[in-house]
């Protein structure tokens, strides 16, 4: 630097030069590895695990109560890295595919059957944009549970069903469907929809 | 004063040629990751802006608010001058856009390999603190460091990488707070998307936000100040000083999404503010250091153009350059601003070499 009054010219800053190539080369490197290693990882790992036939398998829990469905078939299989504890579960059957979703409003008044319905329309919507639900009928589970049940046209077309909680405080959604599913893939498996069940003891 | 006060050198000048290689680079590497990750979370999106806009409008509402509010104080707490616009914003970008569209893929892999490995059940509960502290807080840093690596002047010592990194986390946080927000509106049964969006936006604001993302950042960037002033060629001891500060703001993450002490809000509590005090503490102890070198090296300064020790001494803060300034004629006052803008610059570049 030229020093043109004579003065001490002070320190130069840090310029990061040369030793600034190990710190880049690592950031882009992490970087670069974890949107990498993680889903490879999970891609070498099997992605489906079985159903055991006849088993009751909790598919949410929220005020007092806990929801299980039951598969009495064999073949079906749990999607884990597509599915979360209590919240969202994937399953498949052959091309038959059965999403599950726990649901919690958030009004202080438990919103009807009918506008829970209403919002399963839409949330169908944000992943298929031709995604339409038919108006509902009301249908009851094999263990008793008042609910609504229509047909879902789109991309997809097939089955869903809505069950809220006795007390109200969240609701089972339950779409059916399969890009290769036939209406008679789904007619085969239906009554695993039905098996939903609701008892006491959920998380408060 | 006996004699004219000479003029004060001024910042020095920025590195050239080679030396301005891996810059370059680094702002190649910050543009291609902000645009993939804006992109990944556009497409993601789409489908929940698409069906709920007013909900949508509402949460972006929500977090322009969030940002503006958090990229003034978290400029402001810088002591003696907030850092320059342009790396603070890329800062913040990169949280905003880079960390948080990695962080959605990272998370997806890992938290899937977790419902694989361990089940739904124990996955449900312990996947937030097994997957986002690794994650998220490599991914945040990567940024930090990168940002240091572009604008060698803006991160230099510790106070820079602790305001930087909390600029980092800030811009995740905002981003997190729009993840949240759409599937809170699914997971609410899109009966009524806007009170879904609002209720969760006041709790990750009100409640969890003063021990959130930013604070954590803030911990690591400090870690990134500690090695970007020493060259990025640490002694022993500041390394692992680093590698501890790194070590903190993990388990700060981890404390905050662990599933102890129960679920109930008296807990969040309690870990946020365990969160917000460590994080205070380390931002009291490099306050105190920068202000410390920054007198000194002002004092320097000052002695260097002929000006009184406490004169040059004051302008460390804000109110004492406030003060030099109104003390002289109004025609004359854009002159002092302008020697005392020069002055801290050269200053800045003092302490930078002063120990930290």
């Amino acid at each position: 630097m030229a020093d043109t009054d004579g003065r001490d010219p002070g320190p130069r800053p840090p310029d990061h030069g040369p030793g600034a190539w190990v710190p880049l080369g690592a950031a882009t490197a992490v970087t670069v590895l974890l949107v990498t290693v993680w889903p490879l990882l999970n891609a070498a790992l099997p992605d489906t695990e079985p159903v055991r036939s006849g088993q009751a398998l909790r598919v949410g829990s929220e005020g007092g109560y806990d929801a299980a469905l039951t598969f009495e078939r064999g073949g079906w299989e749990l999607h884990p890295a597509a599915s979360t504890a209590d919240r969202s579960y994937l399953f498949s059957r052959g091309p038959v595919e059965l999403t599950v979703r726990s649901v919690v409003p958030v009004e202080e008044t438990p919103p009807s059957a009918t506008e829970l319905w209403h919002g399963l329309g839409r949330i169908v919507r944000t992943e298929d944009p031709d995604a339409r639900l038919g108006d509902p009928r009301p249908v009851a589970a094999d263990a008793g549970a008042p609910g609504l049940t229509g047909p879902l046209s789109g991309d997809e077309d097939g089955v869903a069903a809505l069950y809220p909680s006795p007390d109200g405080v969240f609701a089972v959604q339950l779409v059916l469907s399969g890009p290769d599913a036939t209406p008679a893939d789904l007619a085969a498996v239906e009554d695993v929809v039905r098996s939903i069940a609701f008892s006491e003891g959920g998380s408060a | 004063m006996t004699e004219a006060p000479r003029e004060p050198r001024g910042p020095a000048p920025a590195p050239q040629g080679p030396h301005r290689l891996p810059a370059l680079v680094g702002a190649v590497v910050i543009a291609t990751a902000c645009l993939a990750g804006l992109v990944l979370q556009v497409v993601q999106f789409t489908g929940h802006i698409r069906v709920f806009p007013w909900a949508a409008v509402l949460a972006l509402a929500f977090a322009a608010a969030t940002f503006a509010f958090g990229f003034w104080i978290l400029r402001r707490i810088r002591p003696v001058r907030a850092p320059d616009p342009v790396p603070s914003a890329v800062a913040a970008v990169w949280g905003m856009t880079a960390a948080t569209g990695a962080g959605i893929v990272a998370n997806g892999g890992l938290s899937a390999v977790w419902s694989k490995l361990l089940g739904l059940d124990v996955t449900g509960a312990w996947d937030a603190a097994l997957t986002a502290p690794v994650n998220e807080e490599l991914l945040k840093l990567a940024g930090i460091v990168l940002v240091a690596v572009v604008f060698p002047r803006a991160l230099r010592d510790p106070v820079d990488g602790f305001v930087l990194g909390a600029l980092v986390g800030l811009g995740f946080e905002v981003s997190e707070n729009l993840v949240y927000a759409f599937q809170a509106v699914t997971r609410a049964g899109a009966t009524d998307p806007a009170l879904a969006v609002a209720t969760t936006t006041v709790v990750r604001v009100g409640l969890t936000g003063l021990g959130s993302h930013w604070a954590m950042s803030a911990v690591a960037g400090t870690a990134v100040g500690l090695l970007a002033a020493a060259r990025w060629r640490p002694e022993r001891r500041r390394a692992v000083l680093a590698a501890l500060l790194v070590l903190l703001a993990m388990g700060q993450h981890w404390l905050l999404d662990a599933p102890l002490f129960g679920e109930g809000i008296a807990a969040v509590l309690v870990k946020v503010a365990a969160v917000f005090a460590s994080t205070m503490a380390v931002y009291v102890l490099v306050r105190r250091s920068y202000r410390r070198r920054m007198r000194r090296a002002l004092a320097a300064e000052g002695e260097a153009v002929g000006m009184r020790r406490s004169a040059a001494v004051a302008l460390v803060t804000r109110h004492g350059r406030l003060r030099a300034a109104q003390d002289v004629a109004r025609p004359e006052q854009p002159a002092v601003l302008d020697r005392q803008e020069r002055m801290l610059a050269a200053a800045e570049d003092r302490a930078a070499l002063d120990g930290t």
